[in-house]
Formats: structure tokens, C-alpha cells, sequence
């Protein structure tokens, strides 16, 4: 009994932590997309793939969103044309590079900075990385959902029809889409995305969305939150400090073990080092660096979001690069320095 | 009259989770809770979540409110990409909320501190000393301050004779025999979950520890000397008298 009311204070605790930080990111996300205009944005990103993919990364701080609002933009972004590095880059690192999640991380961590920096730094690194290798990839279509490549088909050919043809992006057999000057929205996401880009709306309506906005995203997260927080309760409480130890002592397992609950636990990136803090007694700084780095680019719950932009096969690319990578990185971190 | 079905009702459960959650944070700061679950610095956040989230969920419960009288004007329902079925989300909100509203949160004690290893390591303190003032008098210092004082300068014997009035609740170490229990304090630096356990061992002159039972808060006065225990050199604080206090509001230290 005693037991259950240590857990259920834990887990009041993280809540209670980890709220205003999730109603924070919540509602920079909606301001956000009022003010910043991301065709504009578009026009000025370079077109390089390394440099792309290292400013795609970096917008994040545009955009403080967690890794449930990022899929929405990447989606935009890549909709509206923007290279496949700054997209990828950014899907990776936004949900980490943001001045919230930079904040929230410090709050958890005040006695460690330097897992801030490792976390900020692995982040960075590794969205790059991997932008970098998704834009070797010229046509990016096969790795996409069939709904998001036409919409790219019509875009190049459009584009190509435009500069007189010279476009190597023209072989594509979809041409029956430009009979209509946009294929129908059908997808939940895009006509969101469509609704908060009219700016033409007046202020009051568009208020009202970034309410409506505000109250969705608090439902869905503080619901993946409250589930995250129970078990990071259960697992303080209820498993045996010894078996905790043994795994979190390891530099390998520690590893492993972290990365493998952040993909499960699937908690918001705005409030994810709350829940790593709960283990900062227990595991290896390597580990904990690997969950707040590995967690908020590919987990469960990121997955499920992620099918409407890629097919299977290219998420699974995704997975498996960032996870040698961040495996990689934070087993140095704690072999050679930590 | 709308019909009242499970959709229709929707709206309204997501104001009463949001709500809910700004009364349950009003209410764990009005009672002093809050101390037992975060850290005091970040009081305010928690104060200004719970106003954001009740004026969120007024300014909503308007709108349902006011588009409910003019039927035929609705917003359409801004979809988004959702992981629950519809309704979860608040409701487990919702739930969570006033379960939070009932209970009362509870400071840890001894079965906590044993099972953070308070019996086990040299207790460290995380935010490390940025300045250090010696308190002008050693009985000022409280428990915190004497681990502290350890970490910058370890020797237990430069502590030797020096007087202590400190305050904590006993912890049976297993490793500690009859004569000895630790006197301990919960510490933290963001919230309940990272607070791990700092403590001291007492040396009983007279009696065993079987009268003080673990978990009981005492202030014990007395001074500085050093035994070896499970091994280890320690600062040890040999007791003069042990008084019982009540447990502080805000048990924990920083």
C-alpha cells in the first residue's frame, strides 16, 4: 500500500512538472503557424544537401514543436517543395532543438549540463547525418506515400512545364493529376495545414483554431504524457533496484535498455527529461543522453504519425540509421568520457 | 434541443480533463502539496499552467456554449492526426485529474531511502556547492549543509567536537549495528522523482535504536566525531539529546 503511494506521488510529481511545459510547447506550436510563414521560409533554404540538412535541423527553433506537431510541418514543408534534407533534417532534430525542450531539459538536469549539450550536440549530429544520406537519394518519391508523391509529381512537373522541360524529374506517368489545379485534400493533416495557412480568414476565426488546436494536442499528449509517467512510476517503484542497477550499470546495456523505452514510452520530447530524470540515479549518462536523443526521432507513437509521410521501408531507414548513430555516439560518451 | 449523443459530448469532456487539471494544480499549491512533488522554483510554472488551463477550457466551454444556440453556424472540427480513439485522451485526463484532487500526495520515507541506496554510497549532493560560506556557528548548519561541507572537504576528523543540531527521519541501515541509525533527508533538484536520499549516522550514547522508530522526524543535538562503519571512515554524529518534531511542511531540502 505504502509502495502504491510512493508510485502514485512519482507519478503525480512528473505530471505535475511536466504540464506547464507541455502547454507551453502546445501553445508556441499553434502561435507558431500564425506567424510564420513557411512558403516565405522556403525560398531561403539553401540547396545543398549538408547544409541543408544542417539548417533543416536547425529550424526547429522556428517551430517548438515535439515530435507529434513536427510530422504535420515536415509534411507541409515537403509539400511545398522544400529539398529532402531540410525536411528529414528537420523531422529529426525539431523536436529536440527548440528553446522549450532546451529549457525543460535544463529544469530536469540543473545538477548535469552537460547532458543538455551532449543531448542538443548528438541531436544535431545525427538529424545532419541523416539528411545528408536521404539527399543522395535524387528522387525522393519511391521512399514517400503514394498521396504525398503524386502531390510531388504534380509539383516537379509543374515546376518542369515552367523552365521548358529540362527537369530530370519529368518521368513520372501521373500526368492525369494536373488536369485538376491540386488533387483533393483528403488527408485530416494537409487540411489543417491548409486551414491555418489561409491567412485570409479573419483574426477572430483563426483564434478559435489555435484553440481548438491548443485543446487537441493537450488531449492527445497529456494522454501519451499520463501513460509515460506510469510507467516511468512503476518501473522506479515496483522493479527490483538490483535488477535496475544491473542493467543501468553496464555501458551497453544502459544503452539498449534506455533506447528501447524511449521508442516505447513514446512521451513527449517537451517533457521526456522528466522522465529520464527519474532514472538519472540508476543509469549511466550515456544512456539517459541516448533516451532524450533517440526518443523523440523514432518512437511508437512517431512511427504511426511518420506512415502518413513515408512508406515502411524508408522509416525503417530512418530507425536504423538513427539508432546506430545514436548508439554509437553515446557509447563513446560513455567509455571515453563520462 | 441538440440530441445528446457520445459525440455531441465530446467537446465538454475535453474542458472537464483541461479543467480538472487546472483545479488539481491550484489545488496541490494551495494546500502546500506541491511542495512534496517539485521543486519550489518551479512553483510559478505550475500556478501559471493551472490559469492557462482554466482559461482555456472557459474560453472553449463559451464557444460550445454560444454555437449551441445558433445551430447552423458551427466551425467544422479541425481533424488531427490522432492516436487515441476519440475521447480517450480526456477521458484517462480527466480520471487522472481527480484522482489527483483526492489523494494526498505523501513525502517518502525510510523504505524509499533504502531503496535509492541510501545505505550504500557516500551521500553526494547533485547541485554542487556554487559558493560556499561556512555558517558562522556549526549548530546552524542543517543536514544538507554538513554533507556539503563533506564533499568540498572530506576529513571526517576536521569536523571532530564540533557541535550539530540537526533535523531528519530515522533510516535502519542494515549494514549500521544496534547503536546506530541514519538521520536522513530527501534532497531533490527538479521534482519528487529525482529525489534521492543524503544522510548522516547517529550514535546512539545510550539505549539502542529500537526507540526511535524509522520514519519518526527527531532533531538531534550533538557533536562531531569519526567512526569506522561497514569499513569506512565516517563522520558520525555522536547524540546528546533526541527530540521528536513534527514532520516539516516542506520535507524536502534543496
Amino acid at each position: 500500500m505504502n509502495q502504491l503511494n510512493n508510485a502514485f506521488t512519482l507519478f503525480l510529481s512528473l505530471l505535475v512538472e511536466a504540464i506547464p511545459f507541455l502547454l507551453l510547447g502546445v501553445l508556441f506550436s499553434g502561435l507558431l503557424q500564425f506567424f510564420v510563414d513557411e512558403r516565405r521560409l522556403l525560398a531561403l533554404l539553401p540547396k545543398n544537401p549538408l547544409l541543408g540538412s544542417l539548417v533543416g535541423s536547425c529550424i526547429g527553433f522556428l517551430f517548438p514543436v515535439c515530435e507529434c506537431g513536427n510530422i504535420p510541418v515536415a509534411r507541409r514543408l515537403l509539400m511545398q517543395g522544400a529539398p529532402v534534407p531540410v525536411a528529414i533534417g528537420f523531422l529529426l532534430a525539431a523536436p529536440t532543438i527548440n528553446p522549450i525542450v532546451f529549457w525543460a531539459t535544463w529544469t530536469a538536469f540543473r545538477g548535469q549540463p552537460e547532458i543538455v549539450l551532449y543531448r542538443i550536440g548528438f541531436s544535431l549530429l545525427i538529424a545532419t547525418i541523416i539528411g545528408w544520406v536521404f539527399g543522395t537519394q535524387k528522387d525522393v518519391r519511391p521512399l514517400l506515400q503514394p498521396a504525398l508523391a503524386s502531390v510531388l509529381s504534380y509539383r516537379s512537373q509543374a515546376s518542369a512545364d515552367y523552365s521548358s522541360g529540362t527537369s530530370p524529374l519529368l518521368q513520372s506517368g501521373t500526368y492525369f493529376l494536373g488536369q485538376s489545379a491540386r488533387p483533393l485534400i483528403t488527408d485530416p493533416s494537409e487540411l489543417q495545414a491548409a486551414m491555418v495557412a489561409t491567412a485570409t480568414k479573419p483574426t477572430g476565426y483563426r483564434l478559435r483554431l489555435l484553440l481548438d488546436n491548443t485543446i487537441q494536442e493537450m488531449r492527445e499528449l497529456g494522454g501519451v504524457l499520463i501513460l509515460g509517467s506510469a510507467i516511468a512510476a512503476v518501473i522506479q517503484v515496483f522493479v527490483p533496484r538490483e535488477l535496475i542497477l544491473g542493467l543501468g550499470q553496464s555501458p551497453v546495456t544502459s544503452i539498449l535498455a534506455m533506447m528501447l523505452l524511449a521508442g516505447v514510452v513514446s512521451i513527449c520530447s517537451t517533457v521526456d527529461s522528466f522522465f529520464a530524470l527519474s532514472f538519472a540515479s540508476t543509469f549511466t549518462s550515456g544512456s539517459l543522453v541516448a533516451f532524450l536523443v533517440f526518443g523523440p526521432m523514432i518512437d511508437l507513437k512517431g512511427v504511426g504519425l511518420m506512415l502518413s509521410i513515408f512508406k515502411p521501408r524508408a522509416i525503417f531507414y530512418l530507425f536504423l540509421l538513427a539508432a546506430q548513430l545514436t548508439f554509437l555516439l553515446t557509447l563513446a560518451l560513455n567509455l571515453y568520457i563520462s | 434541443m441538440a440530441r445528446l449523443s457520445f459525440r455531441s459530448l465530446l467537446p465538454w469532456l475535453d474542458v472537464m480533463a483541461i479543467a480538472a487539471w487546472g483545479i488539481a494544480l491550484l489545488k496541490f499549491w494551495l494546500t502546500g502539496q506541491l511542495f512534496l512533488l517539485i521543486h519550489p522554483n518551479y512553483g510559478w510554472l505550475t500556478v501559471g499552467a493551472a490559469v492557462t488551463l482554466l482559461l482555456v477550457s472557459a474560453l472553449k466551454a463559451f464557444f460550445i456554449w454560444k454555437a449551441s444556440r445558433r445551430p447552423g453556424r458551427q466551425m467544422p472540427p479541425m481533424q488531427h492526426l490522432s492516436l487515441f480513439p476519440p475521447g480517450w485522451g480526456s477521458l484517462l485526463m480527466l480520471i487522472m485529474a481527480i484522482a489527483g484532487l483526492v489523494f494526498t500526495p505523501q513525502a517518502f520515507a525510510s523504505q524509499t531511502a533504502l531503496d535509492r541506496g541510501v545505505a550504500e554510497a557516500i551521500p553526494y549532493t547533485r547541485v554542487k556547492p556554487q559558493a560556499f560560506r561556512a555558517a558562522s556557528r556549526s549548530e546552524d548548519k542543517n543536514l544538507i549543509d554538513w554533507i556539503r561541507s563533506l564533499q568540498v572537504y572530506p576529513e571526517p576528523d576536521a569536523y571532530a567536537g564540533q557541535k550539530a543540531k540537526i533535523q531528519g527521519f530515522v533510516v535502519y541501515s542494515p549494514k549500521l549495528s544496534e547503536q546506530y541509525f541514519l538521520l536522513t533527508r530527501f534532497a531533490i533538484t527538479c521534482c519528487a522523482a529525482d529525489a534521492y536520499p543524503v544522510s548522516l549516522p547517529v550514535k546512539l550514547t545510550t539505549g539502542d535504536r529500537k526507540a526511535y522508530a524509522a520514519d519518526t522526524w527527531l532533531e538531534v543535538e550533538g557533536q562531531m566525531i569519526t567512526e569506522t562503519l561497514d569499513g569506512k571512515r565516517q563522520l558520525t554524529l555522536q547524540a546528546n539529546s533526541l527530540k521528536p518534531v513534527p514532520q516539516p511542511k516542506n520535507p524536502y531540502d534543496y
